[in-house]
């Protein structure tokens, strides 16, 4: 088998070679000239595929060019540089007012200029502009100035400056610490701008007790408990130099504590009561014009209850709000009231104001409110008697009402009618028409 | 001025015991096992219920008559937070006018935004409407688009997903209890999805007119054709010259219904309805906040029942 197919192999591959032989001798030039015309071909190919990859090439690149003035970099405004700024709100409010008395004096108080009754006739209100943000993944910081007009002049007030720890700061839960100047926790509008407020004034305790609000420089912590209730507490150290302190001399003179707790009741109804207290060192505050000087111990106790009820559950649409506060004030040191002459006094007595308020919302762009608040005096020692710290034995009290009307959550017209009778026998008629408007980033209010 | 120091350290001294006592009573608790989930609105805790199980507790902040946009930062919600392990809400801006608030006072590390104790759903959804420009005189609008995002079934299960990835890895031991949960959940929500969108195929381009624009992922889910909202700008009341020119309108198109969820204002829906003869419906926006008498599945078979008796009888 083998054999015969070597044979048969043999026999093809013999005459083919034979054969092959004087073919090529034969063909040689031809071969070459073919060979050259496919080297020719070759080359005019590869000639023609460069031309072909540089059209494309030249192509894209202008695709690409004439794709560039599309892409929003250059086309529009970048505003990646504006992302990291701060929110900024303003808040803008005007009144004229109309007031039955020339005078007006919380007599048995030495009231500071911001609590005084406001100005008489058109006049613009603090306007506050805020700038906040958050500084990194562990701090928040925020500033209130309000611009002001005092003694004739616009003038400058930085109400608020403050930093507060985040979450991510490393502080244990619940715990926040605060530094700054700030609305301190101290009762329940001292925290509050008062812009917020339900009224175009602040009652007569903040007027006397607190020349509007506390916020002095300090420094504040506070924590909240782990539980099905709300209960939270803390406590400050300040300065010393805001109202009723005064004229700090070693720059820690006051400390605060507070406590309080909250809840619901049902669905749509809440509530949240409070303790404080605020220990002054009062080095010299001036007051009624700087013509009262007070020096000595200042301490205050606070205590606030707030409910609200709104019967669907949407405060936004029908909310009654009931808030009332009660201050206990004890001074112990020197009274002294240059237009009086008194020299100074011994003073240590105590002295008490509260208010109340219900806010009711009947409507959702509708709200009316009454308030009534009132304060009570020390005994005038004898020796301040026909002073401006001489109650006669008057109660200061004040009755107001108001109703408010709120286009939008940014803009709120009020009307307001207070009767004060802040000394015997001067019974103040008065009427405040408001408007308080906010653009721009605004914060959600606390409860 | 010594003295008062002296005195004031004392008062420090009782303070800190005060503090302790306090902290002693509060904090002995032991951490219970469960999962702690704050949700923003009821739909999102009868979800965490379904995917979560005995494994979870799960508190709504709000009610199904409440206008989730509109609530009040209250002291027992600060409670709520302080104690949360995980955060549920809506987001979209939602609830930017009260949660960054009890955040804040809550000061709870482990649900601060960036973690995953944080979960905003309608990130992991397809938002609509979402604005290119914004500005206050366009009413109250929603910069990052309409946050109503439960509204469409169909975005419930890409949610419950991502849910069962925040809770395994907040509470690991019960992954498997989750993930068999969200199977199961899984299963049963595509199958009652095809079940809805044969039974609402007759809803089609149905007219109707919408309070607010609480509603358009349902209309975007069933094919609603909505005529117009009485509501001119988001959150403004609506007024009389809009309701003038609507009025028009929705007699023009037939219109089958007045939708509103049980929070919105009754009187404009009221007044086009008694002019028009098209009726006013309620429909529930969410579930009721007690999940026993309540479940998302519920709630899509009565907002379907409503619809289509609406659709019949005009």
């Amino acid at each position: 088998m083998t054999k015969r197919y070597m044979r048969a192999v043999a026999a093809i591959a013999v005459p083919v070679c034979l054969a092959s032989a004087p073919l090529a001798a034969a063909d040689k030039q031809d071969l070459q000239t073919i060979l050259q015309e496919v080297k020719a071909l070759k080359k005019t190919y590869e000639n023609r595929i460069a031309t072909l990859e540089n059209k494309l090439k030249s192509l894209e690149k202008k695709k690409a060019s004439a794709a560039k003035p599309a892409t929003p970099a250059s086309s529009s405004r970048s505003i990646k540089g504006n992302s990291f700024n701060p929110s900024i709100g303003l808040i803008l409010n005007g009144r004229v007012s109309s007031f039955s008395e020339k005078n007006s004096e919380i007599s048995g108080f030495g009231v500071g200029e911001e609590g005084e009754r406001g100005k008489e006739g058109l006049s613009i209100g603090e306007s506050e502009i805020n700038f906040s943000a958050n500084v990194d993944d562990k701090f928040y910081a925020s500033s209130t100035v309000a611009i002001v007009q005092e003694d004739g002049s616009d003038k400058i007030e930085l109400e608020e400056a403050y930093i507060q720890t985040l979450p991510d700061a490393g502080l244990p839960d619940g715990l926040r610490l605060k530094a700054g100047r700030a609305f301190w926790t101290l009762g329940y509008l001292n925290e509050h701008h008062s812009h917020a407020d339900d009224f175009a004034d602040r009652p007569l305790p903040y007027r006397a007790f607190l020349n509007k609000s506390f916020n002095d420089d300090g420094v504040e912590i506070s924590y909240v408990v782990p539980a099905d209730l709300f209960i939270e507490f803390g406590g400050g150290v300040f300065r010393g130099d805001d109202f009723p302190s005064g004229g700090s001399v070693s720059g820690l003179g006051a400390w605060s504590a507070y406590a309080r707790i909250g809840g619901d009741i049902g669905d749509n109804q809440a509530w949240r009561l409070g303790a404080y207290t605020l220990h002054t060192d009062v080095n010299s505050r001036a007051t009624n014009e700087d013509s009262v000087t007070f020096i000595g111990k200042s301490n205050l106790y606070a205590a606030d209850l707030r409910y609200t009820w709104a019967p669907t559950g949407n405060a936004k649409d029908k909310e009654f709000i009931f808030q009332t506060e009660y201050f206990h004030r004890n001074e112990d040191g020197t009274y002294n009231d240059s237009n009086a002459a008194t020299g100074n006094v011994n003073f240590d007595d105590s002295a008490q104001g509260w208010y109340a308020q219900t806010v009711y919302k009947f409507a959702p762009s509708w709200r009316v409110g009454a308030r009534y608040s009132q304060l009570l005096a020390a005994d005038t020692p004898a020796r301040l008697t026909g002073s401006a710290l001489d109650s006669a034995g008057h109660d200061p009290s004040t009755m107001s009402v108001m109703g408010d009307w709120t286009n939008s959550e940014f803009g709120r017209l009020r009307v307001q009618y207070n009767r004060e009778e802040l000394s015997n026998g001067k019974e103040d008629n008065q009427f405040i028409l408001q408007y308080i408007m906010s653009i721009g980033a605004h914060g959600a209010h606390a409860f | 001025m010594a003295r008062m120091h002296f005195k004031g350290q004392a008062m420090f001294r009782n303070l800190s015991l005060i503090s302790v006592l306090l902290l002693g009573w509060a904090l002995p608790a032991p951490a219970s096992a469960e999962v702690r989930i704050f949700a923003c609105e009821p739909e999102w805790a009868a979800l965490a219920r379904e995917i979560g199980g005995d494994k979870v507790t799960a508190y709504s902040a709000t009610h199904e008559k409440q206008d989730p946009h509109h609530i009040r930062a209250r002291p027992s919600l600060i409670a709520k937070i302080r104690r949360a392990d995980l955060v549920f809400c809506s987001g979209a801006g939602l609830e930017i006018g009260w949660l960054p608030l009890l955040m804040q006072r809550g000061a709870r590390a482990k649900i601060r935004p960036g973690t995953p104790g944080y979960f905003m759903a309608a990130q992991h959804v397809t938002v609509r409407e979402k604005p290119a420009v914004v500005d206050r005189s366009m009413g109250d609008v929603h910069p990052d688009g309409n946050p109503h995002i439960h509204l469409d079934p169909r975005n419930i299960l890409p949610i419950a997903r991502e849910l069962v990835k925040r809770l395994s890895v907040i509470d690991p031991d019960n992954s498997a209890v989750f993930t068999a949960n969200l199977k199961k959940f899984d299963k049963e929500w595509g199958m009652t999805l095809k079940q809805w969108e044969e039974e609402a195929h007759d809803l089609k381009n149905m007219p109707i007119v919408v309070h607010h624009r609480s509603w358009s992922y349902l209309i975007g889910w069933l094919g609603l054709r909505e005529i117009g909202s009485l509501e001119a700008k988001p959150g403004i009341p609506p007024t009389a010259s809009h309701l003038q020119a609507l009025l028009k309108k929705a007699i023009a198109a037939k219109t089958r219904a007045i939708l509103r969820t049980p929070y919105d204002q009754a009187a404009p829906s009221n007044w086009l309805s008694e002019r028009t003869k098209i009726p006013a419906l309620v429909l529930p926006y969410t579930v009721p906040r007690d999940a026993k008498s309540g479940t998302l599945k519920i709630l899509f078979d009565d907002i379907l029942v409503k619809l289509r008796q609406a659709n019949v009888h005009p």
